[in-house]
């Protein structure tokens, strides 16, 4: 059985955020909420590196495991998915979660939250598929029409990669072959010399 | 004369707060009949056998947790396109 992963290569990652873009547009996420972002270290820097960072769709899922009202579970294609309508918006799952994928829509004043929203790997909820209600609810359901996450297709230097583990392994795998790693890469001493080395 | 006229409308106070406190449940009144009933409350749920019950995860079923994941076309032309030379065979 295939195991959806992502995958980003951080050699190739130019902080574009056409995949924050896509992904907001694609599942009509509202204001305020970002099911991926892109995080840049040592910004401005020799050496600096972006990553696209979503739900990681984790195999033994932290936020699964604080859950109060156990409002996730696990496809057979391994993608963490929740209920809405059980989530009660207590947010121990955000502090669980190691790379800060759950957001919470901000439903009144006082700082009160509305139900968690996070990447759904586009593949829609517990609702019906393709269904009005898991659109409103999920986003699209891209995975049920043969489809990938949009965010990793929509990537202009290929950076992200969606799909089977062992499939997005292997590519990777053979980029780093090919091009090499970190100070190792092609182009790596052109830009940097030979004085910085990770 | 301010003096007597205070003291006059305490008085007025009192006497109607009693009147209006008489033909009532009083207020000890009222705590004592509560403890009666919650003993008797306590006693009856003491009689019944305490029978846990297992907290259930939610089960989304069987349609919701099956695989939609396809290797189609469109899912090849994404390997094949990310992929490097090794791929494009």
């Amino acid at each position: 059985m295939a195991r959806m992963k992502f995958l980003c290569d951080a050699d190739r990652c130019i902080e574009c955020n056409a995949c924050v873009t896509a992904c907001k547009n694609e599942h009509e996420v509202p204001w305020g909420i970002n099911r991926r972002r892109v995080v840049t270290l040592n910004d401005g820097k020799p050496g600096e590196r972006s990553v696209s960072m979503a739900c990681m769709h984790c195999t033994d899922a932290p936020c699964a495991a604080v859950c109060p009202v156990n409002c996730f579970y696990t496809t057979a294609d391994a993608v963490v998915l929740h209920s809405k309508d059980l989530c009660i918006g207590c947010g121990y799952c955000f502090y669980a979660c190691p790379f800060g994928a759950p957001q919470y829509p901000r439903v009144g004043n006082f700082g009160s939250r509305g139900k968690m929203d996070k990447c759904t790997y586009c593949s829609g909820g517990p609702e019906v598929d393709l269904s009005v209600a898991e659109y409103e609810k999920y986003g699209s359901n891209r995975l049920a029409e043969g489809k990938l996450p949009l965010c990793a297709e929509m990537c202009s230097t290929k950076s992200l990669l969606a799909g089977d583990g062992e499939m997005i392994a292997q590519i990777y795998k053979e980029r780093v072959i090919k091009r090499g790693y970190g100070s190792g890469a092609w182009g790596w001493k052109t830009a940097y010399r030979e004085t910085i080395a990770i | 004369m301010r003096q007597d006229k205070r003291q006059e409308n305490e008085t007025r106070t009192t006497d109607e707060t009693r009147k209006d406190r008489e033909p009532g449940l009083g207020r000890r009144q009222f705590f004592r009949a509560l403890g009666g009933g919650t003993a008797a409350a306590a006693a009856a749920v003491a009689s019944v056998p305490l029978t846990p019950t297992e907290a259930k995860a939610y089960d989304p079923g069987t349609a919701e947790t099956r695989s939609r994941y396809r290797e189609t076309d469109h899912v090849k032309a994404f390997y094949r396109t990310n992929g490097y030379e090794t791929l494009k065979k």
